[in-house]
């Protein structure tokens, strides 16, 4: 962890030297830039693990440069702030393979979670028995740089998640042997951060009665490759206090 | 408005042949009563008549009441009784008048007889046939003719000396007396008809009048209602402008207070990992418990912001499959525990599951069931439950139901409105966050109370079918690809 070097972007001073403090407590060692200007000037000449970028700042915004350093590095985690809620901008870049949104003001301890998560290159599982969807699908996120790994039955699902690395799993509910909605359950016991998203055919909710905190979302298939992706950042964002 | 006719002309002349009708018949039973009188009258005046005109008849020593008395009496009495009794019996209605009528002409010919033919007398017949044009209904006359010219032709045959006073009278006397009938008839005739003419038109318009003043009427109720929807709408354009003036000045407050906000939570952080809050110089009690306030403050302030932003914006729905029990569970899980207070998930796992924007329909049931625990008093063993019901055909209906303190009328009115608030601390948004989320989604909220009881907020969505596309492929190969 000590090696882990962020790429710190924000015009706002007090909030971008104050992080920057608390990244250093935790032992990463952080770049920290004004501007995204800035921000790509120092990506010639340094190289970094990951990218914490606010949105809104004079001048490129924060998507645009995660779009041009993602140029650079095509499997770059990016993970951006806002003090806006969704908007369009934010929306397209969580579907373009932004790691996932911090919505500021945020709790520091649940944004270093997600820091340490996205450091640490999780995977996202897909589960499917049809193997062409599930390869189909785990493709569309590596296009975006996200890693993914497609399995074809809830059996190596756990295996996989037992194996750890996977922090999202996209199931699909109709599958034979173990369906779905077993998978969930048994994804529960074994580890309840795993967020699922669920994926049907037919109509999801019927077959998600016993859904559990545990379903981040769920989808009706054909699902729209781009909100699938905006829901796997989503999943990913820091829990919300309350 | 352009002034359109309740009634259609049609109806219009319904409406005024039925006024006709009554008015008509009115003046029918007027004019029974009025002869049932005259009759009764006429048949005492006969009966004196007879006594002075008619000498005692004697033979021998015996003088009686010469028998032209006892005809008026008994005769005029059958003829009079007849029609009275119509008159009191039916009254109004045509035979009435006919019977009446023909039993005038009879009596007039009884009184000719008693006087002898007198032609004076003669004028009673036209007098009563003057009074017959009293009915307005020309028909009468015909009975009235038939009986009188009847009587004078059987009379001229077999009996000319009571009718006309001499006992040959010329043969065409019958026809003159006639022709002087008919020829009042014409004018009588003519008389009712103009009447009735006068009165169908009086009962047009009359029903016209009536059809405008029902349309009077319907206008100014119209005008009642425009009045309300009015008011209405502009109860709500200022609740829209109201909402956009707050919308404006949250969206613009609330982000230029979330990087502050973020700046101070981060340094707070910090400063507490650093520095060991609790640890050397920040050993003192004071120090910590403040570092705690200033957390729990950061967060006060982040929640009035998401708020007020949550308020302002006006984000487009993202409806999905959304079962009511699970959500149910979660915002259960999510609200914090109050002692004393159980909240209850009664949604049943088989309802129909709806289609929902998840987070807003979440953030919805929170607030709500917030509220909800906020409102039970600490010295009861409160209880909240979370219903549900419908779906598929018919409406969902979810209820979030307490046994708490329950809202005085005059709040549950404003409850929804945007800063209004009874609570001392709150932006007042809460609810009027709640009810638009609800609206987007087409439904409805309202609360019931009973003060001291407690209260329910009843959501209701239409009902709508979930489409069930059977596509199997996660991406058919329409998709475009992502780039």
């Amino acid at each position: 962890m000590s090696n882990t070097k962020i790429l710190l972007v924000d015009d706002e001073d007090s909030l971008r030297i104050t992080l920057a403090a608390n990244l250093e407590l935790e032992g990463y060692e952080v770049l920290e830039a004004a501007s995204a200007e800035e921000a790509l000037e120092i990506a010639e000449d340094n190289t970094f693990d990951l990218v914490l970028s606010d949105i809104r700042m004079p001048g490129m915004n924060g998507v645009e440069l995660f779009r041009a350093l993602r140029a650079k590095v095509p499997d770059l985690p990016c993970i951006l702030m806002s003090a806006f809620s969704l908007e369009e901008l934010v929306s397209s870049a969580l579907s373009e393979g932004v790691f996932t949104l911090l919505p500021k003001p945020f709790d520091i301890q649940a944004a270093l979670a997600v820091l340490r998560n996205a450091a640490s290159g999780p995977i996202v599982l897909v589960v499917d028995d049809a193997e062409a969807d599930a390869e189909t699908t785990a493709g569309l996120f590596e296009a975006v740089g996200l890693k993914a790994r497609a399995v074809y039955s809830g059996k190596e699902a756990l295996a996989a998640v037992s194996a750890g690395e996977i922090d999202v799993c996209v199931v699909d509910l109709i599958m034979p042997e173990m369906t779905g909605s077993e998978l969930i359950t048994e994804l529960g016991k074994l580890d309840d951060s795993v967020p699922v998203i669920a994926v049907s055919g037919h109509d999801v909710g019927d077959l998600l009665q016993t859904s559990r905190s545990q379903v981040f979302t769920s989808f009706q298939k054909p699902v729209p490759p781009a909100d699938l992706i905006r829901a796997v950042a989503e999943a990913r964002a820091p829990a919300k206090r309350s | 408005m352009a002034s359109s006719s309740n009634l259609d002309a049609q109806g219009m002349s319904a409406r005024a042949s039925e006024l006709l009708h009554e008015q008509q018949h009115a003046v029918y039973v007027r004019t029974d009563r009025m002869f049932a009188a005259l009759m009764i009258v006429q048949w005492a005046a006969s009966i004196l008549i007879a006594w002075f005109i008619s000498p005692l008849t004697w033979a021998g020593k015996t003088s009686e009441i010469h028998v032209h008395v006892q005809a008026a009496l008994v005769l005029g009495g059958l003829i009079t009784s007849v029609p009275v009794l119509f008159a009191f019996m039916k009254p109004g209605e045509a035979v009435t008048r006919y019977v009446i009528a023909g039993g005038q002409m009879l009596f007039a010919a009884l009184l000719i007889h008693l006087t002898g033919g007198r032609i004076e007398t003669h004028f009673l017949i036209f007098g009563s046939l003057a009074f017959l044009a009293m009915y307005r209904d020309w028909k009468v006359f015909v009975p009235a003719t038939v009986v009188i010219a009847a009587d004078h032709l059987l009379r001229q045959i077999y009996w000319p000396e009571s009718v006309f006073g001499v006992i040959a009278p010329e043969w065409w006397r019958f026809l003159e007396h006639a022709f002087y009938v008919v020829f009042e008839n014409v004018f009588l005739v003519m008389s009712c008809r103009a009447n009735t003419d006068e009165m169908r038109d009086l009962a047009v318009r009359q029903a016209e009048l009536e059809d405008s003043r029902s349309q009077e009427q319907e206008k100014a109720a119209e005008l009642d209602r425009a009045l309300v929807a009015l008011t209405k709408s502009q109860e709500n354009l200022l609740r829209t402008e109201k909402l956009a003036a707050v919308g404006k000045l949250a969206a613009s407050v609330g982000h230029e207070l979330r990087n502050p906000l973020a700046a101070i939570r981060s340094a707070h952080a910090f400063i507490v990992k650093k520095t060991g809050v609790g640890e050397g110089e920040f050993s003192d009690p004071k120090v910590v418990q403040f570092f705690d306030i200033m957390e729990r403050e950061i967060d006060a302030c982040s929640g009035i912001i998401s708020d007020l932003l949550d308020f302002a914006r006006e984000r487009k729905l993202e409806l999905r499959s959304c079962p009511l029990h699970a959500l149910a569970e979660e915002v259960i899980s999510v609200v914090p525990a109050t002692e004393g207070v159980v909240v209850e998930n009664l949604i049943s796992n088989s309802l129909p599951v709806p289609e929902l924007d998840k987070a807003q329909f979440r953030q919805v049931l929170i607030n709500l069931v917030q509220n909800a625990v906020e409102a039970v008093p600490k010295d009861r063993e409160g209880r909240v439950t979370l219903s549900a019901s419908g779906g598929a055909a018919s409406p969902w209906r979810i209820e979030i139901t307490d046994n708490g303190e329950g809202i005085p009328e005059d709040v549950c009115r404003d409850i929804f409105q945007p800063l209004f608030t009874t609570k001392t601390k709150g932006t007042g948004l809460g609810l009027a966050v709640v009810s638009g989320m609800v609206e987007r989604h087409d439904g409805r909220i309202w609360v019931e109370s009973v003060e001291g009881e407690g209260s329910q907020f009843i959501i209701e969505l239409p009902a709508v079918d979930a489409p069930a596309p059977d596509a199997e492929e996660l991406f058919p190969e329409a998709q475009p690809a992502l780039n």
